[in-house]
């Protein structure tokens, strides 16, 4: 019983970040109807951001958030207008094989460059510390991080339903042509909407670095969770990838705190195949 | 009758073709004769990789499936033929077509969940699986483990356990096995099997007004490219005499198999080989120039950037490339 | 008995009801048309019958036998085929092998496929374009296309689905001939669904009205091109009021 206390709050601060990373998959595939494959390795990109400007420039980890939204910014919009223009001129095949293509380019090439050591960050405000709350123990990282992602959710949120940006961005979501014909440069949409993606799963990739190992095959296990968030969501819906992600966190963390850590991972491919095969739609998508 | 003549008649392809597969068969016959060492190892991945595509072609190529798991498949069947050897002594010809079931029925009960996914969510999946088995595997004690199994020694040459000195026995195995895919794959595209997926990939409604029932042919196609990928996993396995999870499961097989297809040209007959060729002695000279060096992931990078390129402007692979140059003639 | 039966049919899209409870029998060897202005339902209908959606309230009864849900591929073993409107079929296969794919539908072996799907061909003057891609004929060829299609399947009722659709006059008037010719060779039973006029008037037995999801009207043709609420469905209800003013209702 008293493990279940801390899983929940640690699950639930978990899911924040979850939801994050998952809201940048909903974004692009509400836009364009095009999964990224190479979501996970937008995170791994940010992470490694975060990672090298803390150590190098001697950073306080946190400040490395803008640079690391920056850098996802940046790949999500080069791959848009490089590849995926392209890709979606095709059938669906070549945009499967052409954004897992990235997905493989963009995990080995961290390979080569950075090697396969597991790297983590030493100092920091978040890092090391945490605080006692009643039985529970909660780390200053894992509570800083649940709150930047919420408050990053809630930033994204209100950019897309409160802003003409946002709404352009609906409309192309909604119907390509219709949103061309009223004006709207659809392309640079599509290509904001991939760089929004990228932006917003590079923020979470630094914030993940406070705590969590830095590696160049971490891209596939966020993929994983990513997606089988944004299917319990439902693909397109925005509110329903932060529940999702809330809900992905408990389960993660109170399936590894009662069946064992080794077996998150096929916790996480379970829920997948669960929602996907009894419930495609998910619970809020269209 | 009209079975085997399907299976062997090549005649609805053009000469060019019909030569440049006699040609390969050809070279594939007097290699061992002029080459030996590093470049006949070569060879026999080359032909390994082939069994591979051409299974995967079907469910990848000709049915429009992207799944990328298949070294579950490799793997089970390799594991079922080793242990039955160490455990039992039970010879190659009894624990291989063991390990092919194996991997089929496990494609079959997987196939009829996951086949009511489409596309991406179908090719996460697929993925998915394939780890969650690699895991099982790894921790999975009673058949080594991350220690993998070894052979155990016997005199050779073999021919009930196929075990050899010898690659050049390997090698014509290997060719042997490439053969039968083939003629399967000609007999394949041909039957009513065959057109069914083809039509399934062209158009899912119009396929399914035309009768066919589109999740059992799916699923048909699936444990067929299990097959080969099972009878890939058995020569793997008396081939190098060892295995464990990280080399006959792991997640590089499957994207390897897919990728090399697609660049050489899925749905086509010939695209799998095409591909094979490229990647196979790419992947081996690469990694025997770089493997020094300590450099890792080139290899990856490089294939993925053709199969971005191939993606972006001529999805149907090298293969198609070829074709079109040809209609334009 | 009739050939195919639908009781009290009804079909809900979010809120909107597409088919509302509609009612129609067909009998064998008839040909009926089924027309109304545009989100009428009558691809809803269709796909109801056909088994690409399924109905949420009502029956259909194909030859005595209920098949309400039955998916697409199974209607299509009962003997009902459709054609489509756009045939999105790639241009991998030839005209020839995607005929061969229904027909592949009633015998497993190739030949006999073959020949069957050639002869199918020959009825439909397609034989020349056996092994041209779909991509590269005209319009009216590849509609012609995919009737041969269906009919590989062996339908005893076919369903076209605004099989006029994009023809210019003279392939309308081919295509009325052909629907002539196909329907006393084959025997068959024709639903058809059409915008066109020129093509469902002339050749339908009866014609049956959809509007705003319901069933406005049934009859013969002559007596529906008179029929107050179709002209007001189409024409609207000016036109309506001209045509009593000058006394021709």
């Amino acid at each position: 019983m008293e493990m279940l206390l801390p899983a929940i709050i640690s699950g639930l601060l978990m899911g924040m970040l979850f939801a994050l990373v998952a809201l940048g998959l909903a974004i692009i595939f509400g836009v364009m109807n095009i999964v990224n494959f190479a979501h996970g390795e937008f995170l791994m990109a940010g992470m490694y951001t975060a990672f090298l400007t803390a150590t190098f420039l001697s950073v306080e980890p946190l400040l490395t958030l803008p640079v690391a939204a920056m850098v996802g910014l940046f790949l999500g919009i080069a791959s848009y207008y490089l590849l995926v223009r392209h890709l979606l001129k095709g059938p669906m095949i070549a945009q499967l094989l052409g954004t897992f293509g990235l997905m493989i380019f963009l995990r080995y090439l961290a390979m080569f460059i950075f090697g396969p050591d597991y790297k983590t960050l030493e100092h920091g405000l978040l890092i090391g510390k945490s605080i006692k709350w009643g039985p529970v123990v909660l780390s200053y990282s894992r509570l800083g991080t649940a709150v930047v992602s919420v408050i990053a959710f809630g930033i994204i949120y209100w950019l897309i339903n409160h802003t003409r940006l946002g709404k352009a961005l609906q409309a192309t979501a909604l119907d390509v042509e219709a949103a061309g014909y009223m004006g709207i440069d659809t392309e640079k949409m599509r290509g904001l909407a991939w760089g929004l993606g990228g932006a917003t799963v590079g923020i979470a990739g630094a914030l993940l670095t406070n705590f969590y190992y830095v590696f160049p095959t971490i891209g596939l296990l966020f993929c994983m969770i990513a997606f089988a968030t944004v299917a319990l969501g439902g693909f397109g819906s925005i509110k329903g990838a932060f529940i999702a992600g809330l809900i992905m966190g408990l389960i993660i963390d109170l399936g590894g705190t009662y069946v064992g850590p080794q077996h998150k991972f096929a916790l996480i491919y379970l829920t997948y195949f669960l929602v996907v095969v009894f419930r495609p739609q998910g619970l809020f998508g269209w | 009758m009209g079975t085997l003549k399907d299976a062997f008649s090549f005649g609805d392809l053009p000469a060019s073709e019909r030569i440049g597969f006699v040609l390969f068969i050809i070279f594939c016959l007097i290699f061992p004769w002029f080459w030996g060492g590093f470049a006949q190892t070569v060879m026999i991945k080359f032909l390994l990789f082939c069994l591979y595509g051409l299974g995967w072609n079907l469910i990848g190529g000709y049915g429009g499936q992207v799944a990328l798991g298949q070294a579950k498949n490799v793997g089970m069947s390799a594991y079922t033929v080793a242990l039955l050897m160490v455990w039992w002594d039970i010879p190659f010809w009894v624990s291989t077509p063991l390990g092919v079931i194996v991997a089929t029925v496990e494609s079959f009960i997987l196939g009829y969940f996951l086949f009511r996914l489409r596309g991406h969510y179908f090719a996460i999946a697929t993925i998915a699986v394939s780890l969650v088995w690699q895991q099982l595997f790894i921790n999975w004690d009673l058949i080594g483990g991350a220690r993998g199994v070894e052979l155990p020694l016997k005199k050779t040459p073999n021919f009930l356990y196929m075990l050899f000195d010898s690659p050049i026995y390997y090698h014509y195995f290997a060719f042997l096995l490439v053969m039968g895919a083939i003629f399967y794959m000609n007999w394949f595209r041909k039957s009513k099997l065959g057109y069914q997926l083809r039509a399934i990939t062209s158009s899912e409604d119009v396929a399914e007004s035309l009768g066919i029932n589109i999740h059992w042919v799916k699923v048909k196609a699936y444990c067929i490219t299990g097959v080969f990928a099972g009878m890939g996993g058995a020569f793997y396995t008396v081939n190098y005499n060892y295995i464990d999870p990280f080399s006959v499961m792991h997640l590089e097989l499957s994207i390897m198999i897919a990728l090399m297809t697609m660049i050489g040209g899925a749905g086509s007959m010939w695209g799998p080989i095409i591909g094979a060729m490229i990647l196979i002695p790419l992947d081996c000279y690469l990694g025997a120039w770089l493997g020094g060096s300590g450099i890792i992931g080139v290899d990856f990078m490089i294939y993925s950037m053709m199969v971005m390129v191939i993606a972006a402007y001529e999805p149907k692979g090298i293969w198609g490339i070829i074709e079109k140059a040809r209609r334009r003639r | 008995m009739a050939l195919l039966e639908v009781i009290d049919l009804t079909k809900d899209f979010g809120g909107v009801a597409a088919n509302d409870h509609i009612s129609l029998e067909i009998q064998k060897g008839e040909i009926i048309g089924l027309i109304g202005p545009n989100g009428a339902g009558k691809t809803t209908l269709f796909n109801c019958i056909v088994g690409y959606h399924r109905p949420d309230r009502g029956t259909v009864r194909f030859k005595g036998k209920d098949i309400t849900g039955l998916k697409p591929f199974q209607t299509n073993r009962e003997g009902i085929g459709r054609t489509f409107q756009v045939l999105s079929i790639s241009g991998d296969l030839t005209v020839l092998e995607n005929v061969m794919i229904g027909s592949f539908c009633r015998t497993s072996d190739r030949p006999t496929a073959r020949q069957e799907a050639f002869e199918i061909l020959d009825l439909l003057e397609l034989e020349k374009d056996a092994e041209a891609h779909l991509t590269e004929l005209p319009v009216g060829t590849q509609k012609r296309v995919g009737l041969a299609m269906a009919l590989a399947t062996n339908p005893e009722l076919l369903m076209l689905d605004e099989v006029a659709s994009g023809l210019n006059p003279k392939e309308t008037e081919e295509m009325v001939t052909l629907l002539q010719e196909i329907y006393e060779a084959k025997g068959l039973t024709l639903f058809l669904t059409e915008h066109v006029m020129e093509v469902v008037m002339p050749i339908s037995k009866r014609i049956i009205v959809l509007d705003g999801g319901q069933k406005i009207a049934e009859g013969r043709p002559h007596e529906i091109a008179n029929n107050e609420r179709v002209i007001r469905a189409y024409l609207g209800e000016k036109y309506v009021r001209g045509r009593k003013d000058r006394g021709s209702i």
